[in-house]
């Protein structure tokens, strides 16, 4: 697939002069034509990019205050019988081991268009938006009449007043205890289409994939809302696989049909795995189903004690693993050391 | 070795990609994913040199840190890295040349190049603030993380910055630690504790945000840790 870069707006907190000096270094354009072509976003810079140098191009363009999106250039028809492809599909073409994939997909689900109403069939997935990427992602759906959309317990920021909502909660009062119940509230748009506005805790990207048919595990905390057809389910990870983690992976299977939104702490790193692969768990957000993956320690006893990884996550297969470049606990330990010492007031 | 970050700049990771044979050091605790056939070592110091005990009871006195070592041997690999907290990072590429590295700031090097741990050039003074600083030498690369921004200043001359905004700088600086205002009551008292004067000619690379600040600005609202 080939994808194009298009910067959308000057990314906030950025002075316009400033980037216009920026732009026009990095494509060796004098600095008129670099404020006039920036006047007009949103603007496409380059076309028919393989998905590494889209990625690149964006990533250049962020790193001198430009907010740039990759689209892929594909016809997206606004026929809602179509289904999106599954974005999470793994590419054939890769080489083993490791490519650096754009995280396109859920800008992909931007070009469907906003339909007031949809029609009682199935439809390929709702109209939604990711504003705020990559740091400080949130979504907002369009929840079309009379269906359901779940959405992780406290997440929900705005809403049209039509919505009713109801709490269920998954995994059982068994394992409340443990931490390992979520709660899902569920979100109906009674009658009419409505949208609602989800932010999840921690400051992020969100991601969006598209079930069909497929099922993908998340990190406990990465869920943000699915469609109301698709299953979650908690997975305990059991005494030999969590227990020693600390951190207990603990982990959802999404499976079934329809979108599904997950966030991350930090930026999102997506990954397609052909062989072995080692991720610290505090970093993973998710992965498909047909991954192998096991807990163990890196390196040699030495290194379970002091490399400050203590246990990661091996995985084998093939599959793709949605990473996050920032780890709640490792900033949690970073705290740690500004709390007050007991007695000392 | 070859290095891109990603996400710059608020939550920068480092894609590094190994070639066969070549070995990575990077600061314990850093890396988020790798290739699973990397090999894996961690020591105090360089590779090698030993002595673990003796840099675990240095770590509870707070003054070590331990270095994991990825080493990609007979097949190519990747590593990424992150850092705990929001930032930028940077890549700096040394040639024969030395650079002083905040400990916080260090996040890998390759494994040629040198790092002394135990370098004590700021340590004098009063400091409640314990300064700990990494010396780097030799050739090849280092990537640093920042809590912020990291944005760099040619000093030519004199020039001041806050102990806890530096994040590296070129050795051919003199400098010296000293108090922000005329009298210590005052430079305590404003909250500019201690400061780094530099003098001579070279690049000393700041962070926007002082880490310490950030941890105090909300640690008094954090439950009290046993002892």
């Amino acid at each position: 697939m080939e994808y194009k870069v298009q910067v959308t707006r000057l990314a906030d907190g950025h002075a316009e002069a400033q980037v216009q000096t920026a732009f026009a270094q990095l494509f060796r354009l004098d600095t008129d034509k670099a404020a006039k072509a920036l006047s007009r976003l949103p603007l496409v810079i380059k076309e028919k990019l393989t998905a590494e140098q889209a990625a690149k191009y964006r990533d250049r363009l962020q790193a001198i205050g430009l907010v740039a999106e990759i689209h892929p250039m594909l016809v997206v028809a606004p026929v809602p019988s179509a289904p999106p492809p599954p974005p999470h599909e793994v590419q054939s073409a890769t080489a083993p081991g490791l490519q650096l994939e754009p995280i396109a997909a859920p800008i992909a689900k931007e070009a469907v268009p906003e339909v007031a109403s949809r029609p009682a069939m199935r439809s390929p997935g709702m109209a939604f938006k990711i504003e705020g990427r990559p740091d400080f992602a949130f979504l907002t759906v369009t929840i079309p009449a009379n269906e359901t959309l779940k959405v992780e317990a406290s997440a929900m920021a705005t809403m049209d007043s039509h919505m009713t909502m109801t709490t269920k909660m998954r995994g059982g009062l068994g394992r409340l205890l443990t931490g390992e119940s979520i709660f899902v509230n569920e979100f109906t748009a009674q009658e009419a289409p409505g949208d609602i506005g989800i932010a999840p805790a921690a400051p992020g990207d969100l991601a969006h994939v598209y079930l069909n048919g497929d099922v993908i595990y998340l990190q406990n905390a990465a869920f943000v809302a699915c469609a109301g057809d698709v299953n979650l389910e908690t997975k305990w990870q059991g005494l030999v696989k969590g227990f020693f983690s600390g951190e207990s992976l603990f982990l959802i299977r999404a499976s079934g049909q329809g979108d599904l939104w997950f966030n991350s702490y930090g930026g999102i790193i997506e990954l397609d795995l052909d062989g072995d692969y080692v991720v610290d768990t505090g970093n993973i957000v998710a992965f498909t189903e047909g991954l192998e993956y096991r807990m163990s320690k890196v390196g040699g006893y030495k290194s379970l004690f002091f490399s400050g990884e203590g246990l990661v996550c091996r995985f084998s297969g093939k599959g793709k693993v949605w990473i996050q470049t920032r780890a709640v606990e490792a900033f949690a330990s970073w705290a740690h050391q500004f709390r007050p010492a007991k007695g000392k007031g | 070795m070859q290095i891109e970050f990603m996400h710059q700049p608020g939550n920068t990771a480092a894609r590094i990609a190994l070639r066969p044979g070549e070995t990575l050091t990077a600061e314990a605790g850093a890396m988020i994913a790798m290739s699973g056939h990397l090999g894996v070592s961690t020591s105090t110091h360089k590779k090698g040199k030993g002595g673990l005990l003796k840099a675990a009871k240095r770590l509870f006195a707070g003054e070590s840190f331990f270095l994991n070592h990825f080493s990609a041997e007979r097949e190519a690999g990747e590593v990424w890295l992150g850092s705990a907290l929001a930032g930028d990072m940077m890549q700096y590429e040394l040639d024969r040349q030395t650079l002083i590295v905040e400990s916080g700031a260090f996040v890998a090097c390759a494994h040629q190049v040198d790092i002394d741990v135990g370098w004590q050039g700021f340590k004098n003074l009063l400091s409640g603030e314990s300064l700990f600083w990494l010396k780097l030498s030799g050739q090849g690369p280092v990537i640093l993380n920042a809590f912020g921004s990291i944005y760099p200043i040619e000093v030519d001359g004199e020039y001041i910055v806050d102990t806890g905004h530096i994040v590296a700088f070129n050795e051919t600086l003199d400098f010296s630690l000293t108090k922000a205002g005329k009298s210590w009551v005052s430079s305590m008292l404003g909250g500019e504790g201690l400061v780094c004067k530099f003098r001579g000619r070279g690049t000393v690379w700041c962070q926007s945000h002082n880490p310490k600040s950030f941890g105090k600005s909300f640690g008094s609202s954090l439950k009290p840790r046993r002892a």
